[in-house]
């Protein structure tokens, strides 16, 4: 689900070996979760999934993410379509539980490209995670 | 292109991902359930009163305007004329009413957010029929066949409350359109037959709606908006239709609808939804207004398309033809100022637009469906 890298094999196998070191080992998947994607950020790095795990096109969905990294204050979710260059018609409301949240009322109401956005602001800073998805 | 010469017949075998595009428009009929919001939603009795109530002209002030003046059963349940006229003139067109049942908002604006709120609106309307609750309630009280018809619906008798009143009438109506959907068409046919992988069954569709259904899935990108079984993702987009009203005034659109949604009375998030769960609130809890939602319009589904004439919301196309050419010649500047882009203009050649028009009228139902229905919905109150 992650945007893919440039840099092609060798970096990424380089990459993999410090994250391994570094914050990945930190950030295993959610303990009950089977499915869910990764998205690595410099400052956080979160597990996501949505509910139901096939994203449906035109109807409500929910997203559930797990972060790892320095406390997080806020959360935002939004959805972004860069080929029209529209986002969603829908503002998901966020719950946030210490590290772990859940936004409700998202909807990606075409078919194509979309990326999901997490906007995360903490005491450390500010960052936007991407995950990107083809629905048909 | 593929203008002036004959395609070869390669041209017409769908790529693995037109095919895949193709299958999302079906099956057909979907499955549905009944409208939890709405506690007379799928009850014979309740289905019989809100066909009664929709041939009502009592329903109206001047006693002379039923919901049937504007929804013509004879004319695919809307009334040909590009603005609709009930005791006075209003400045959209009248949808069709069929496949209801499957729209999470309801006008062209999404100003309601079920069909049974959408049936009280024409009721509260001066233009429309403007009888209000209380002339509702007093008429279904003091009539008998209608108090009949209540008591049978809801099982109790009109009671004191006249707004109580006055919603289920918007629920009994809600009853009868949700059974108005739309029957099968070629395109059906076809699409199913492409699923079957049964080639004779595929070949019976005419050429030139196989082109535009090309175009349709393809290059026009019409699929983005006109999505799944009934073409509509139901939400709500510019589609570059002027809507200017009369000198300096324009319609909102879709702006205008989320204002009057969270204004209104009537809505799934409010007393009258009889889902104390409320499980299908999520868009009203969640819609977001914004500025770019002025001049958007809900998304029409388009099966059926070819007896709905004029087209747009407000009548301003009188054709299909002229729907092909307002995409094929759209002005860009205008419809991408908002930022979002995904119509372009599509200068289709004259036999391109032939080809989607040929596509479109391929989801015209085969056995037609939209005709007369019976007036009488008294019979079972003597
Ligand atoms: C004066 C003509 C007129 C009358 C009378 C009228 N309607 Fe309509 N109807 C319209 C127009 C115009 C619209 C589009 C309204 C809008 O977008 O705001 C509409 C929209 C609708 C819709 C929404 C359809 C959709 O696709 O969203 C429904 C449902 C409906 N009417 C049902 C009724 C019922 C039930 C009655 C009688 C109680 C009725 N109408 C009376 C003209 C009329
Ligand atoms: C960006 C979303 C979008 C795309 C893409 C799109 N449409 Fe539409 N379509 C709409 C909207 C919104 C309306 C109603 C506009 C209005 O009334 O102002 C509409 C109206 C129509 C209507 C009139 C239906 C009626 O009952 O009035 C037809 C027919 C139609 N579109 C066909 C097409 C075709 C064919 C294509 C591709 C060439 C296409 N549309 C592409 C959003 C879209
Ligand atoms: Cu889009």
């Amino acid at each position: 689900m992650a945007r893919p890298r440039p840099g092609g094999p060798a970096l990424a196998a380089a990459l993999a070996l410090v994250l391994a070191a570094g914050e990945a080992a930190a950030c295993d998947r959610p303990e009950g979760w089977t499915g869910g994607a990764r998205i690595a950020g410099d400052l956080w790095t979160a597990w996501w999934r949505s509910e139901p795990a096939a994203i449906p096109v035109g109807a409500h969905f929910s997203v559930r993410f797990h972060l790892c990294g320095p406390p997080a204050g806020r959360v935002r979710v939004r959805g972004w379509m860069p080929d029209h260059r529209h986002g969603m018609n829908y503002r998901p409301e966020v719950t946030l539980n210490g590290m772990s949240g859940t936004a409700e009322g998202l909807m990606f109401h075409m078919p194509g490209r979309w990326q999901l956005l997490l906007d995360i602001r903490g005491a450390a800073g500010g960052e936007t995670l991407t995950a990107e998805t083809v629905l048909e | 292109m593929l203008s002036g010469i004959a395609a070869p017949a390669a041209a017409l075998d769908f790529t693995a991902g037109e095919q895949r595009r193709i299958l999302r428009h079906g099956p057909w009929p979907p499955a549905s359930r009944p409208d939890p919001s709405n506690r007379a939603s799928g009850e014979p009795a309740a289905i019989a009163f809100g066909r009664a109530l929709f041939f009502e002209p009592r329903l109206s002030v001047s006693g002379r305007v039923s919901c049937a003046t504007c929804h013509r059963p004879d004319r695919a349940w809307t009334d040909g004329l590009p603005q609709s006229r009930g005791q006075r003139a209003v400045d959209r067109n009248a949808p069709a009413l069929f496949n209801l049942r499957f729209n999470r908002w309801f006008g062209w604006d999404g100003a309601q957010d079920s069909l049974w709120a959408q049936n009280l609106r024409p009721l509260l309307d001066r233009r429309e029929m403007g009888i209000g609750p209380g002339g509702a309630a007093r008429l279904v009280r003091s009539d008998r066949q209608l108090s009949c018809g209540y008591r049978r619906a809801f099982g109790e008798a009109p009671g004191a409350d006249d707004e109580r009143i006055f919603v289920d009438l918007g629920k009994a109506l809600a009853a009868f359109l949700e059974t108005r959907v739309t029957g099968r068409t070629p395109f059906d046919d076809f699409r199913d037959a492409l699923a079957r992988g049964d080639a004779a069954g595929q070949a019976r569709y005419p050429a030139a709606a196989k082109r535009g259904l090309r175009l349709f899935v393809g290059r026009g990108n019409c699929a983005f908006c006109h999505f799944g079984p009934a073409f509509t993702n139901s939400e709500f987009a510019d589609a570059g239709v002027p809507h200017f009203i009369g000198p300096g005034r324009v319609d909102p659109g879709r702006h205008g609808g989320i204002r009057k949604l969270r204004r209104s009375r009537y809505t799934l998030l409010g007393r009258f939804n009889d889902d104390a769960g409320r499980s299908t609130a999520a868009g009203t809890r969640y819609v977001r207004l914004r500025q770019s939602n002025f001049g958007e319009f809900r998304v029409p589904g388009l099966r059926n398309a070819a007896l709905t004439a004029p087209y747009m919301h407000a009548g301003s196309l009188a054709t299909l033809a002229d729907v092909a050419l307002h995409y094929s010649t759209l002005d860009e500047e205008r419809l991408h100022a908002g930022g979002e882009r995904i119509l372009r203009r599509l200068d289709l050649s004259a036999r391109e637009r032939a080809d989607l028009v040929a596509f479109l009228e391929t989801l015209t139902e085969t056995a037609p469906r939209h005709g007369f229905v019976g007036k009488s919905g008294a019979v079972q109150c003597r």
